[in-house]
């Protein structure tokens, strides 16, 4: 069940929930992201209820609801408008409470009559109180939860912060010259918290907007369709009553409503949300079409194959829901650090204390505030996660769409890179290698035959004949009598009336030994029973495949060709690509004991497959990719799914994920620099409160602004 | 300067009606979505004019 958060606000809450959750009795499992803002959880139906696990969370401070997009805009729209009314409270009564302060710092000692200062002084606590009760309470209702829970969050130095500058200045402000001295530190204080609101506020509105992106991706699917009835009239029903092998008019401007084939009509499809290629395809009938896709250019009619959990649609957007869920090993080696860190923080705070107590009691007050202001470790905690979400982000917009968020870190540090060949390497289509003149060909060229040939397989829809199409160009003959005859060929008269015949050696007239065991697709054209030109077909490369394999290899990574194929074919392909290593004849116990081999040579092994033979090894690989066009099986087992199928994507995505490691250690440096440095400040009595919370609040957004470069 | 006495618990109570002010609009969804209107004249099914305005 996924359940969405409301009231988070930095990454060590999501820790809250999830211990929260797992007190539960009957819950199995549960993670929450901090990023994403929601949580999932496994649960057992008979010890449990929905209803409880939403208690628990509510218990723990947050507010819990079922993923469903309405509610969900709800929340966001509840969460967006209480966080600005809460943030406008703050910074307004700070403004006011500033000016009450000013004849404080300007005027000449004995200018300000005593009972003008004192009145200025209940002034500027009236205003104050709004802002501490309302606007800081979520400060304090997380600092609560963390301790009733016996932890230690985030906001508990903050909210001792605020508690103490506040006691300190009410003391001061209604018993001046007591306990507290006569120093008021209101404007500080509501200061403070609107720029911490503040900074939460610019957050809030950044998750917001990324979490509405995201919902509009994954909320293409049309509500309703219109079906096709046997008897040719069209109905309305609800996308739930789809089933396979049901007609559907798809209007333009309209998404596919579920996988299928064009019957009628031809038109351009927008398949961005599932290769990232923002270009129209065009779609002629029989081609396939997914669901998710937008239609261009005409009304066409299809018949659906695939509905609702089985279409491609249906699987990356499950794959984007738990890429959102994972919890990096980089993040939870930061959660191990923010207790014993926030110990330290409170203790040193304390020992600042009562060492200024000592020296100049005037000041001690807000060396402790500033130094529990200054050290809140939001910007390390958000070092990382906020970074790799970033990059995933991007990447996803760029075709490959990651499961895990850890493979970002694996996809730099790749040393060896298996790749599978069919389906990975070729695209499942043939294209002419070869064209082998025969002897009765002698009256003609090369190109003449070959043009001839492409004229003629122009009659046909067989793959041998497109293939040949699209290999030559066609000579511009007018063939009469063009007659295929199904698993055989094509045979046509030309302008002279020689009978023409293209299609399987015995069709076309040839003997059998012309063709050699391991060339599976050959086809024969023979012209009045004389056999002229033998053509050979092989699987074509992907476009992109060469370039994308040079650039591999030039970075560094070591590339080796493992298939099932057939050892001469494997290898052409690899003289052809320019890779060293290939081996062919390879069964996936055999992929997976080579990928073993390299492991145990203490590499780190990337592995990239499409079919179900390769997804033990995808499994077995420390970083596994499998293709948008392969198996579900494959793409279950991967750690991330090249969606547009184009190689040179991976390239893009490793250089994306280097700069994402890279934006992550200058995060945690900016983070720790700024603790190094504002710590002694603050120590030294250096820092007021309200430059500690506007320091605090600008190294946060810093963090997260250096990682979202990266979405760009 | 005995004004001061009156201005400054006067002040005080002004800042609670402005954040009444602001919280009805709040509430009332104009700060939800900022972009919108803005956007409204690009849009094609966008009436030319507010109803106010149409003569």
């Amino acid at each position: 069940m996924a359940l969405r958060i409301g009231g988070m606000v930095c990454a060590a809450c999501a820790t809250t929930i999830e211990e929260a959750l797992r007190k539960q009795a009957g819950v199995i499992d549960a993670s929450v992201s901090a990023a994403g803002q929601c949580a999932i959880v496994r649960w057992d139906p008979q010890c449990t209820q929905a209803r409880t696990l939403m208690l628990a969370i509510e218990h723990a401070g947050y507010q819990a609801a079922p993923d469903t997009a309405a509610h969900a805009r709800a929340l966001r729209r509840t969460e967006a408008r209480s966080a600005l009314w809460r943030l406008f409270v703050a910074a307004f009564c700070a403004m006011q409470v500033m000016m009450m302060a000013t004849p404080a710092y300007v005027s000449a000692p004995g200018d300000l009559a005593p009972d003008l200062k004192r009145l200025l002084d209940w002034g500027s606590w009236l205003l104050s109180l709004p802002v501490l009760w309302f606007s800081a309470a979520p400060f304090f209702a997380g600092a609560w939860a963390a301790l009733r829970r016996r932890t230690i969050g985030m906001d508990v130095p903050v909210a001792i912060g605020i508690a103490v500058a506040f006691v300190a200045s009410s003391g001061a402000a209604f018993d001046p010259g007591g306990l507290f001295g006569h120093e008021v530190y209101f404007d500080s204080l509501t200061m403070f918290i609107s720029f911490l609101l503040g900074g939460r506020y610019l957050e809030l509105r950044a998750r917001h907007r990324a979490e509405a992106a995201l919902e509009a991706a994954t909320d293409r699917l049309p509500q309703q369709v219109q079906r096709v009835r046997a008897d040719g009239g069209v109905e309305t029903v609800d996308l739930q009553q789809l089933r396979p092998g049901d007609r559907l008019r798809v209007a333009v401007g309209e998404a596919f409503a579920a996988d299928g084939v064009l019957l009628q009509g031809a038109t351009a499809a927008d398949e961005a949300m599932l290769t990232g290629e923002s270009r129209p395809v065009a779609k002629a009938v029989g081609d396939a079409v997914t669901a998710g896709s937008m239609n261009l250019q005409a009304p066409v009619l299809m018949q659906v194959e695939r509905i609702g959990a089985d279409t491609r649609y249906e699987s990356i957007v499950a794959l984007m829901r738990a890429a959102r869920h994972q919890r990096p090993a980089m993040l939870a080696s930061a959660d191990r650090w923010a207790a014993p860190f926030l110990w330290t923080v409170l203790l040193l705070a304390a020992a600042a204390g009562a060492a200024w107590s000592v020296f100049d009691p005037s000041r001690a007050v807000w060396v402790v505030v500033s130094v529990l202001i200054v050290t809140c470790p939001c910007a390390l905690s958000l070092a990382a996660p906020s970074a790799l979400l970033a990059a995933a982000g991007a990447m996803g917009r760029r075709g490959l769409l990651l499961r895990r968020l850890d493979a970002i870190a694996g996809l730099v540090a790749v040393q060896t890179l298996f790749i599978d060949k069919t389906g990975t390497l070729t695209d499942g289509r043939l294209c002419c290698v070869e064209t082998r003149r025969l002897d009765g060909g002698e009256d003609f060229s090369t190109t003449e035959l070959q043009g001839l040939a492409a004229s003629l397989a122009g009659w046909s829809q067989h793959p041998l004949s497109q293939a040949l199409r699209q290999s030559f160009a066609a000579a511009g003959v007018v063939w009469r009598d063009v007659r295929e005859q199904p698993g055989q060929g094509l045979e046509g008269l030309d302008e002279q009336g020689r009978r023409w015949r293209l299609g399987r050696a015995a069709w076309a007239g040839a003997g059998d030994g012309l063709i050699a065991a391991s060339e599976r697709s050959v086809s024969i054209l023979a012209c009045d029973g004389r056999a002229l030109a033998c053509f050979v077909f092989d699987e074509r490369l992907r476009d992109d495949a060469l370039a994308a394999v040079q650039a591999l290899q030039q970075d560094g990574v070591k590339l080796q060709l493992l298939s099932g194929d057939e050892p001469a074919r494997v290898q052409r392909i690899a003289d052809l690509l320019g890779v060293d290593a290939s081996a062919g004849a390879m069964t996936p116990e055999l992929k997976l004991a080579a990928l073993r081999n390299a492991q145990l040579q203490g590499q780190l092994v990337a592995m990239i497959g499409d079919g179900i033979n390769d997804a033990p090894v995808l499994a077995q690989a420390d970083v596994s990719i499998a293709m948008g066009e392969g198996a579900q099986l494959a793409q279950a087992q991967a750690d991330g799914v090249l969606v547009s199928n184009r190689l040179a994507d991976l390239v893009q995505a490793r250089a994306l994920a280097r700069r994402a490691l890279h934006i992550v250690r200058q995060n945690m440096a900016w983070a720790a620099i700024y603790n190094l440095a504002c710590v002694p400040l603050a120590l030294a009595g250096w820092l007021p409160p309200w430059a500690a919370g506007l320091g605090m609040a600008a190294s946060s957004l810093l963090v997260m602004l250096n990682s979202l470069r990266l979405a760009r | 300067m005995d004004v001061l006495y009156l201005l400054i618990p006067f002040s005080a109570v002004l800042v609670l009606g402005i954040l009444g002010v602001f919280a009805w609009a709040l509430f009332g969804g104009q700060f939800d979505d900022l972009e919108q209107h803005g956007e409204r004249i690009l849009r094609d099914d966008a009436a030319a004019f507010d109803s106010d305005q149409a003569r």
